[in-house]
């Protein structure tokens, strides 16, 4: 009986803490829809957004061609640091410093084309859950190219 | 027992309850080596309704110019200008060789997109080009009226343009680009809209990988100076390690590209330019000539070099020069409709009101872009 008890209490408990934790999550943290893996127009990278403090990050986490010409991991050959040319592409972080402004907009971060080594100023507009339109531009808004990223299922597989 | 079992939904409490209140973090904290990359090998998008489409543009490509501005001049060279034949059947006779000592003009042009979406691309623009002809000696009146004529108006062309790609699978697209320009000796105003000249292009292509494109179709256009319909080839390739490629529209343009890197680029090759210009202002001309129906057909046929680089970020600077070669240079008489159909010489068609002939100087054009991102 007491076995029972302490079975239904634990399970009430993380059930309560899990359905608190999400509620909370989502209201303090609604920026949160975000967090995911997209997939950019021309299919040739993946990027894995994430949290940090209070902005987002998105990193690559795959790409099409993974290596070079020479079998070696792709590295960022175009940066125009050249310190940063032998960072691996796969999991540099391309977007950074985005922050939630409400009305599915997050703004006020950066893009970075590792094909020719330049940073835009970004703003992400989430069209529905599933789609985010990821504005690139030149000062200001006008002059820039929106692509159009769509949401990826979430890997099920687990690290051996 | 009791006790044990307070100690311990407390103790649950306090580590479920800890999350609320802290200010998580998505983002693992794994190192690059212990992170399963392969995770994200085989992922289908989250709305399984949604396609993969194939992209507009390959890698490697140069960047798109989104503004331009430009000036283009050309050495100097000559012009001679055949018989002129007028509407009563009467001719002016053409003159001696004249010297230009320099043509040259301003180039500018934008293109914006409007619609930029995985699969619709959308993109509209608009250009000015200006071509002022510097005789050696002012032409009078006993040269040539097409002396005169371009003494005193140079010429102009204004025009917009529209591109729209629709890709139709991860591999199949098609891809319009339609044009509307204004070309001819008009000055601050411009002519009325029945001169406009329309050109057009419509191809269907694939994308086999990332780094080629090709494409075929057919085209309207005014590349050799008057109407023509003719086969396009595009074809865009970048090689395995991305230093050489290939960017062709044929044959409107075919060039070579060495990607010294992404951010300096050398390009040889080709380029057709050519309208068809309307003699519009010819009030001073001092001829009963009815040159409102005339129009230059003027085509030429640009063998170059071009280094484009990054100025600063997105402002980029192309340096071009080279041959420029006359193609043609004649005047049609427009009295029968808006305009003649020769297919090359293939079909019955009147004789041209005028035939030039041009010597071919050497060329720069310096322009200073802002690019797409």
């Amino acid at each position: 009986m007491l076995r029972k008890l302490t079975f239904l209490a634990v399970s009430a408990v993380i059930a309560f803490g899990t359905l608190s934790f999400d509620l909370q999550k989502e209201k303090e943290n609604p920026g949160d829809r975000l967090v995911g893996i997209w997939e950019p127009s021309n299919g040739r990278s993946r990027i894995k957004v994430d949290r940090i403090g209070n902005k987002y990050y998105g990193r690559v986490v795959w790409l099409i061609e993974a290596n070079d010409a020479d079998g070696n991991p792709r590295t960022d050959i175009n940066n125009p640091n050249p310190d940063l040319r032998n960072v691996p592409l796969r999991g540099f972080r391309m977007c950074k410093d985005f922050v939630y402004q409400g009305d599915d907009t997050w703004s006020e971060g950066t893009l970075y084309d590792p094909n020719n080594g330049s940073t835009y100023s970004g703003t992400i507009k989430m069209r529905d859950d599933n789609t985010l339109d990821m504005r690139g531009y030149i000062g200001v808004e006008a002059i820039g190219r929106t692509d159009v990223w769509k949401r990826l299922k979430m890997p099920s597989k687990k690290k051996k | 027992m009791l006790r044990n079992l307070l100690k311990l939904t407390t103790a649950i409490i306090v580590l479920t309850s800890t999350p609320i209140f802290a200010q998580t973090e998505t983002e693992s904290t794994d190192s690059y080596d212990d992170i399963d990359w392969s995770l994200y090998d085989d992922l289908g998008f989250e709305d399984e309704s949604i396609k993969r489409y194939a992209n507009a543009k390959i890698e490697g490509l140069s960047p798109a110019k989104l503004i331009s501005f430009g000036y283009d001049f050309q050495s100097p060279y000559s012009i001679t200008a055949g018989d002129m034949t007028l509407v009563d059947g009467s001719t002016i006779a053409g003159g001696e060789a004249l010297q230009v000592n320099s043509t040259a003009g301003i180039r500018a042009g934008f293109n914006l997109p409007v619609v930029s979406q995985t699969n619709l691309v959308w993109q509209m623009g608009a250009n000015y080009w200006n071509t002022s002809y510097n005789y050696a000696e002012a032409p009078t009146s006993a040269d040539n009226p097409l002396h005169q004529t371009l003494s005193e108006h140079g010429l102009r062309t204004s025009g917009i343009n529209t591109t729209v790609y629709k890709p139709l699978d991860e591999e199949q697209f098609i891809l319009f680009q339609g044009s509307a320009d204004m070309s001819g000796t008009y000055g601050s105003s411009l002519m009325p809209a029945k001169y406009l000249k329309y050109s057009a292009a419509v191809l269907w292509g694939k994308r086999p990988t990332e780094k080629k494109q090709w494409a075929v179709g057919v085209a309207r256009t005014y590349r050799v100076g008057e109407l023509n319909y003719i086969p396009v080839i595009l074809y865009n390739k970048t090689s395995a390690n991305n230093k050489w490629g290939t960017e062709a529209l044929f044959p409107a343009r075919v060039h070579v590209r060495r990607t010294i890197n992404p951010r300096n680029m050398v390009f040889l090759g080709y380029e057709l330019q050519g309208q068809s210009f309307r003699m519009y202002e010819n009030e001073n001309l001092g001829f009963d000539i009815r040159d409102e129906d005339l129009e230059i057909r003027r085509g030429e046929i640009r063998v170059r070099a071009i280094y484009e680089f990054s100025l600063k970020n997105f402002i980029w600077m192309s340096v071009q020069a080279g041959y420029r070669i006359n193609y043609r240079y004649d005047v049609d008489r427009l009295v029968s409709g808006p305009d003649i159909y020769r297919a090359f010489g293939l079909l019955d068609s009147p004789e041209y009101a005028q035939l030039n002939a041009l010597t071919n100087p050497f060329y720069v054009n310096v322009s200073v872009n802002l690019v797409s991102p």
